[in-house]
């Protein structure tokens, strides 16, 4: 997919590149405001990744001239503030996500594709991963046609990864989109969830749907 | 507290209370002062008096005899003024004058007298009253008695005494009256500057206090605490930038460090050992990381700054919260108990009360043993404040390092295997002080040998929560 990078840091912006780039994305590189904004105009792109601190223009206002101008590509915004008033700022002037410095390649990584491959979700009623299935209108989940029993954090759990199945989803965005909180815990506590739901859906059945990605997270895949 | 009896207890008001009985016991000695030197004057002026009359009577008598003398005294006795005679044989049998008896039979020597009498004057009437004179016994023993009504005297002392004690009432009454009015607005000054000092505290930091203009003590002292509210705010804006500045500078080359280790890791190290290193130099590098961050945010926590203070719910958000960690707990064999009250609303930053109760839940869990029993109560106390408290039956912290543990990067030794980097609990003072309530540390869930630890979060509740 096609990225792109508004960055001034020409270091950040290199090491940035070449993670989009091993991951297999095209990357455009702006390091202002102004031609980042304007490069966006031009569209062609399925994600922008935007550092909040710009020269010229400041990250938060290229979101909003954008979303003006009617253009609704993905927008994952980085800060080195990231505090929840800022994080509130850059979401309500129409950015997708919002990351805080430092992040780690595979944290970036991960929410990029996220936001790519939620771009135009059209409303679901059922979500599907191999035989598991999920039916958002009566709430009930299947595996082989066999009835699980969820808490409804489970389902909410289980929905989000099933939204971004074949995706490696972050512990930071399970903790931010799944219980909306955004501090860092110091205990395993996401593990311990991942753990208990997946005594639910894969424990009695051959094939493992949830899988732990190393490093980043986890990932729900047939 | 009601405002009626906080007036009374102001330093204004005690003054006054002062004031008023100084000016009681000036009045009282002024009262004793005027009244001796009043009525004292006048009996000594009628002592003068009585004498001089007694001496002139003496001489008429030893030029003319006890016919002259009879003659004088009857003549001054009709006379009606405030002098009154008599005339009596040696042996006490009155002769003439205005009394019927004789008060005294005096020695030898005339002598001072002061006397009650009864008498009946012209018209038939019974006068009774005091009088003060001179009574002696003449050449061949006739007794002389002349003395003065002190009626008038004492009508006069009575007058100014009343005149006095007026005086007296109307002074307490106003210094009373002035020093409740002195203290009101005393009162209201100090308020004005403690108002300004608790919306300091609460984070607005523009707040100053008000000046009159009157140019009295209290506009001297509002000055000066708003010379000291600019100093701050400027010490405040100081270390908020250098922060924010501190933030941008070092985040940025942070995240490049970590990404070329990732960069490192990815491109498959030859050997195990390089991969451990770069690893945990990786590992390292988001300690780092993440101390950078919770200084930082006890930063902004402590200097208030402008959060968007809300209405949260605090019912619901602990409630999830328990359900949160209670699998984690659950894990290391421990129960977390929630006992948390319906309709606990408080106004606050919602993403800092969650991170603050969390904080607790954490410590609870990492610091009480496998097996070991925790409990979250959220309550509304007696006072109207709010009380969330995560107690266990863990190892406890001694009352003696209980203050210690709030303080900035203080981990206890027992501590020091447990991750973490020790301003968790800094960061949940921070929070209790910017919401204006409290974090108190107290005995657990333990028994006697084992106490445990409880953590009260206290924060005051939303006025008018309760519909």
């Amino acid at each position: 997919m096609r990225v792109l990078l508004v960055e001034d840091d020409a270091d950040m912006a290199k090491s940035i590149e070449s993670a989009l780039v091993a991951d297999e994305h095209s990357v455009e590189i702006a390091n202002d405001g102004e031609s980042g904004e304007a490069k966006a105009l031009e569209g062609g792109y399925d994600v922008i990744v935007l550092d909040r601190m710009l020269p010229k223009r400041l990250g938060v206002s290229v979101v909003k001239n954008l979303r003006d101008q009617g253009v609704s590509t993905p927008v994952l915004i980085l800060s080195a503030l990231h505090d929840e008033d800022h994080r509130v700022e850059g979401l309500n002037a129409g950015a997708n996500d919002y990351l805080g410095k430092p992040f780690s390649t595979r944290e970036l990584l991960a929410r990029v594709r996220s936001l790519w491959h939620g771009r135009d979700r059209t409303p679901q009623t059922r979500l599907s991963v191999g035989d598991l299935e999920m039916d958002l209108l009566a709430r009930t989940v299947k595996r082989s046609g066999k009835k699980l029993d969820l808490q409804p954090r489970e389902f909410r759990l289980l929905e989000y990864l099933m939204r971004h199945s074949g995706q490696t989803v972050t512990r930071k965005m399970l903790l931010e989109n799944v219980w909306d909180y955004h501090f860092d815990p110091q205990t395993n506590v996401i593990d311990v969830h991942i753990s208990r739901l997946r005594s639910k859906i894969d424990r009695d059945f051959p094939q493992s749907l949830l899988h732990t990605v190393r490093g980043s997270g986890y990932r729900l895949e047939a | 507290m009601r405002p009626g009896l906080a007036l009374l207890r102001t330093t204004t008001f005690r003054l006054a209370i002062v004031q008023a009985g100084v000016v009681l016991l000036f009045v009282v000695a002024l009262l004793l002062y005027v009244y001796f030197a009043t009525a004292g004057q006048l009996i000594r002026d009628s002592d003068v008096l009585a004498d001089q009359e007694y001496s002139a009577l003496e001489r008429a008598y030893n030029e003319g005899g006890m016919r002259r003398l009879n003659q004088e005294v009857v003549e001054r006795a009709a006379r009606q003024g405030a002098l009154l005679y008599m005339l009596a044989e040696s042996n006490g049998a009155v002769i003439s004058g205005d009394f019927r008896q004789l008060p005294a039979v005096p020695a030898d020597a005339a002598e001072r007298i002061d006397f009650h009498f009864e008498r009946v004057d012209e018209a038939g009437a019974v006068i009774r009253g005091r009088a003060r004179g001179k009574v002696g016994r003449l050449l061949n023993g006739p007794i002389l008695l002349v003395a003065r009504d002190l009626g008038d005297t004492a009508l006069i002392a009575g007058r100014i005494t009343r005149v006095l004690w007026t005086v007296a009432i109307v002074g307490i009454i106003l210094s009373i009256a002035s020093g409740l009015l002195a203290a009101a607005q005393a009162a209201r000054r100090a308020e004005d500057l403690a108002d300004t000092a608790r919306a300091v505290m609460a984070g607005d930091l523009k707040r100053r206090a008000p000046i009159r203009g009157a140019g009295d003590e209290f506009d001297a002292l509002a000055a000066a605490m708003n010379g000291m509210l600019d100093r701050i705010e400027q010490l405040m804006h100081t270390t908020r930038n250098a922060g924010d500045a501190i933030a941008h500078d070092l985040r940025s080359p942070l995240t490049r460090f970590r990404q070329k280790l990732e960069a490192a890791l990815d491109a498959a190290p030859n050997s195990d050992a390089d991969r451990d290193a770069l690893r945990n130099a990786a590992e390292e590098a988001d300690r780092l990381v993440e101390t950078f961050s919770a200084v930082l945010k006890l930063a902004r926590v402590e200097g208030a700054g402008n959060w968007r203070m809300q209405r949260v719910d605090a019912t619901t958000m602990l409630r999830e919260l328990i359900e949160f960690y209670e699998p984690v707990a659950e894990e290391k064999g421990q129960t977390l108990r929630g006992d948390v009250e319906d309709d606990l609303f408080v106004r606050g930053e919602p993403g800092l009360l969650a991170q603050a109760a969390s904080n607790l839940i954490e410590n609870a869990i990492k610091y009480t043993q496998d097996g070991g029993e925790l409990e979250l109560r959220a309550v509304r106390r007696a006072d109207g404040r709010i009380e969330i408290s995560v107690a266990d039956n863990g190892p406890g912290i001694a009352p003696v390092d209980r203050d210690r543990v709030v303080e900035r990067f203080v981990r206890l030794e027992s501590a020091r295997s447990s991750p973490g980097v020790g301003l968790g609990l800094s960061l949940v003072a921070a929070v209790a002080r910017l919401h204006q309530g409290g974090l108190h540390l107290r005995d657990g869930l333990g028994d006697e040998t084992h106490k445990g630890l409880a953590v009260a979060l206290v924060l005051p509740a939303l006025q008018g929560a309760r519909t």
